[in-house]
């Protein structure tokens, strides 16, 4: 019998405890102590049983139930009660049955068994219970030991993570940690982080590993976890249904969700995730939180440095550009710098440019000039040439400039483009109206083709664009142009049309703001060059105003003048001519004397003549205007000198068109201005060559002309004449009046006319008369 | 016989007509201005006048209007080294009006014309 106070129980507990704090395996230590227990109760077994083999139903499991020791002995018989087959290799004469537990944790039964009838005294009890005790605080150190290691291990995976993550500056490789980690920590076989994208709640995975699309809850469950900020942690088995085994967790950064992490199907046995899981996830998902939201933010911030980057580089563009516009306000050198600026690669870069102008006067949009290369293969030269070139964009504009000049086809063609102003189907003049720029991308619905639609069909040119029908109708996937209005001061002065036809560059909103803030320094340009070319305009209006009025002064003065003298002479002239023709009748035909009488005769007649023309120039016409047909006037011209044409070998050549408006003119002024026109052409051939006459219709700033061209073969008119064909009293070395063409050219102006000579010395003049045609009546 | 009065106050052009005239078997008057010719209408009793317009003292047109308030189908013929004033006047007064020149004969015609001896 021993006790605690014996010295054998002393020493087996002494024993005990030294073992209990010795470093050894958890599996030694228990051995040991079994044995020292052995040794010194002199039994025969000793046991620990551990939870896992205390089976239900048998004496075992109640002394685990009930947390009390089983002492049987001579004195205490096994108390009554099912024993499990497992169990009887326990049963001896005296055995124990000590459970190993402490408050609300088992962890085993230590048996101790006497194959001899024996007693337990009370002394080896306590020392018994002791010992239990003891081994069961080994035990317990154990599993909080493995628990501490468990848990530092965890945390220092997530201390690496969090010192990773801070280092880390991309995104995809910061999000790709975060999965791994988490991975590895709940032990799951994949993983999924989910980014909102927008402020719709719209998640977006960001990365993965695993097959997550496999289970088409994920990404609800997902969703559920980002609205209701809550981590969850779902599992589901059965045949019917399919597997699930889903952890997720918000994440949440400034009280803001900003996305999901999820992992699923654990790796270890067994298969489900536990409440330890589920909270480690949600405190590496808070810890990741910002992490993943600061280097969302470090990217946003790194594409807004980017993007300022480019906007000082279109500043600086643009800064260029202007300078190089400063550099002139001459109207032609401003506009095609402006267009070059936009197609250069180094400018704004587009395939082709064109301007067009409003024309307030006529209320229309006027083309100006195009830019860009007339096909594929010639943008493919203009861009390789470029590449080689290096400058700022003004030095290349100025290059290009002196380089190049524009007789492309596409210049040619929007040179020709009128389009009424009020036409607001017309993408040009709405551009203009609203004042604002358009973007056609290809349309992609019905309704946004009938805006872009021009269903007059102005003619921009089928490849250019306002001609939108047509274009797109013929290749609508590709074509693609925006507009620009060009404001002046306050007011759209015209529209830029830029496309990328050739290399089909999608036109962007931000390329719309980049054109838009040069067309508005290109703008000012452009008016500051119109308001000069208009000054130098007018200046030179007011010159010619200036001396035209002198010389007409000057002309009525000379007029008075030699009408009054014209008057004086002519009474006289009568006297003397008339007397001489008497003179000359009283004479016998064979004298001398009538030589001298008809020399007077015709000498005044000669007088009377260059009188008649100097009061006919002199004279306002007064007689009243009629509609006339031109044609009609001419032929009438003609048959008074058709005698000069039949008889040399004058090749006549009449062009006239079938439809001619009317003109309102004086009919015998008309005669006269034809009359000496055709009759200068005859004299200038000398009776040899070819006289084409042509009268056609024609349009002039939208309004009805008629245009009368007198074209010979002759002498032509010596250039240093030239500028003295229409000055009254000057006159050619051959000895012709000068009047004739100073009084064609005050009828034609009288009749709002206008008179052009195109003068080719030796070869022939070609006299191309214009005269407003009568506006037709209402009907 | 038929009777001309040319009133005009150049007296070279007053012979000139009055010998031309007289050759195609006229009898010609002569007066020097306006108040003249009124003076002589109502004594000589033209069947026509030749009427210059510029002249000193009463002028041809309000010599003109004055014959016109008693004689109201005596043939005038104005003649004149104006052209311009052709159309004003034809048309109110006068039966014809010849501008001025050496050669007599459209005046011939027309006085030939307006006396139907043509």
């Amino acid at each position: 019998m021993i006790s605690v106070l014996h010295p054998d129980g002393y020493d087996l507990l002494k024993k005990t405890i030294e073992l209990s704090s010795a470093s050894l395996p958890i599996g030694t230590k228990l051995e040991r102590m079994l044995e020292f227990a052995k040794e010194g109760f002199q039994s025969d077994r000793s046991l620990y049983l551990q939870p896992e083999a205390v089976v239900k139903g048998g004496f075992l499991s109640r002394v685990a139930e009930r947390r009390e020791p089983l002492w049987v002995d001579e004195a205490f018989p096994l108390p009554e009660g099912e024993v499990l087959a497992e169990e009887r290799d326990l049963l001896c004469p005296a055995f124990a049955c000590l459970p190993l537990s402490e408050e609300a944790s088992f962890h085993g039964i230590f048996y101790l068994g006497f194959t001899r009838n024996r007693r337990f005294s009370p002394g080896e009890m306590d020392l018994l219970l002791l010992l239990a005790k003891e081994m069961g605080n080994v035990l317990r150190n154990d599993r909080l030991h493995r628990a501490a290691e468990k848990t530092a291990s965890e945390l220092n995976a997530l201390h690496q993570m969090g010192k990773t993550s801070s280092s880390i500056l991309e995104l995809e490789e910061l999000l790709e940690l975060i999965v791994n980690t988490g991975l590895k920590i709940v032990k799951a076989r994949g993983g999924v982080l989910r980014v909102e994208q927008g402020r719709h709640g719209e998640l977006a995975v960001r990365f993965s590993i695993g097959e997550y699309h496999r289970s088409p809850l994920d990404e609800r469950i997902a969703r559920r976890v980002l609205f209701s900020r809550t981590p969850v942690s779902l599992f589901r088995s059965g045949k019917e249904k399919p597997f699930i085994s889903v952890l997720c967790a918000p994440l949440i950064s400034k009280d803001r969700g900003i996305g999901t992490l999820t992992f699923y199907d654990k790796q270890s046995d067994p298969s489900r995730f536990d409440e330890r899981d589920l909270q480690l996830l949600a405190t590496m998902a808070n810890q990741m939180s910002c992490a993943i939201e600061n280097t969302m933010t470090r990217g946003q911030i790194a594409s807004m440095a980017e993007d300022h980057e480019r906007r000082v580089g279109q500043l600086s563009t643009l800064w260029e550009l202007n300078k190089a516009l400063l550099t002139t306000v001459h109207f032609e050198r401003i506009v095609h710098m402006t267009l070059t600026a936009i197609t250069i690669g180094d400018g704004l870069g587009f395939n082709r440019a064109m301007l067009f102008l409003v024309n307030e006067k006529d209320h229309l949009l006027q083309g100006t000039m195009a830019v860009g290369p007339d096909n594929a293969e010639e943008a493919g030269k203009i861009w390789s040439s470029l590449s080689q070139k290096k400058g700022n964009p003004s030095e290349l504009a100025a290059q290009i400039l002196s380089s190049t000049d524009n007789h492309s086809l596409l210049n040619r063609i929007v040179k020709e483009i009128q389009i009424p102003l009020g036409h607001d189907q017309c993408i040009l003049s709405r551009t203009v109206l609203a004042g604002k720029p358009f973007n056609i991308r290809v349309p992609h619905d019905a309704e946004e083709w009938l805006q872009t639609r021009c269903e007059r069909g102005c003619h921009i040119g089928s490849e250019v664009g306002c001609y939108v029908s047509e274009h797109l109708s013929r290749n609508p996937n590709v074509y693609a142009f925006a507009t620009v209005p060009l404001w002046g001061k306050g007011k759209v002065i015209g529209v830029i049309l830029v496309d990328n036809l050739y290399n089909q560059k999608p036109i962007t909103d931000e390329d719309i703001h980049y054109l838009t803030m040069f067309s508005g320094q290109a703008g000012l340009a452009i008016e500051n060059a119109l308001l000069y070319r208009n000054l130098n305009e007018v200046h030179q209006q007011l010159k010619e105003a200036q001396t035209f009025l002198v010389h007409q002064e000057k002309m009525a003065a000379l007029g008075e003048l030699s009408t009054s003298v014209a008057h004086e002479i002519r009474n006289p002239l009568v006297s003397i001519g008339g007397f001489a023709r008497r003179l000359d009748r009283s004479l016998p035909d064979d004298a001398a004397e009538k030589r001298y009488t008809r020399t007077i005769v015709k000498e005044v007649e000669r007088v009377e003549k260059i009188l008649s023309h100097v009061l006919e120039y002199t004279h306002e016409g007064r007689t009243p205007r009629k509609e006339l047909d031109l044609r009609e006037v001419m032929e009438e011209s003609l048959s008074m000198v058709s005698d000069g044409l039949s008889n040399g070998e004058i090749e006549l050549v009449k062009g006239f068109s079938e439809e001619i408006p009317r003109v309102k003119g004086d009919p015998y002024q008309l005669k006269q201005v034809f009359f000496n026109l055709v009759n200068n052409a005859c004299e200038s051939m000398g009776g040899k060559g070819k006289l084409s006459i042509r009268i056609h219709p024609i349009l002039k700033n939208g309004f009805p002309f008629i245009r009368v061209e007198v074209e010979d073969t002759g002498v032509g008119i010596d250039p240093e004449n030239l500028h003295h064909i229409f000055n009254p009293f000057y006159t050619t070395k051959d000895n012709r009046l000068g009047l004739g063409l100073p009084i064609i050219h005050k009828i034609v102006t009288s009749h709002q006319g206008q008179i052009e000579v195109n003068n080719h010395p030796g070869r022939g003049v070609t006299f191309s008369l214009t005269f407003p045609a009568q506006e037709e009546k209402q009907r | 016989m038929m009777k001309i009065l040319v009133v005009d106050d150049e007296e070279s052009i007053r012979l000139l007509y009055k010998e031309e005239l007289e050759e195609e078997g006229f009898v010609v008057e002569v007066a020097k201005d306006g108040l003249e010719a009124l003076e002589q209408v109502p004594l000589f009793r033209p069947d026509l006048i030749t009427l210059d317009i510029k002249m000193p003292g009463l002028n041809g047109i309000e010599t003109l209007r004055r014959i016109r308030e008693t004689e109201r189908q005596l043939p005038i013929v104005m003649c004149s080294a104006y052209g311009e004033y052709k159309q004003d006047l034809t048309t109110w007064a006068s039966d014809a009006y010849v501008v001025k020149c050496a050669d007599l004969t459209e005046l011939k015609n027309t006085i030939r014309r307006l006396l139907r001896l043509l």
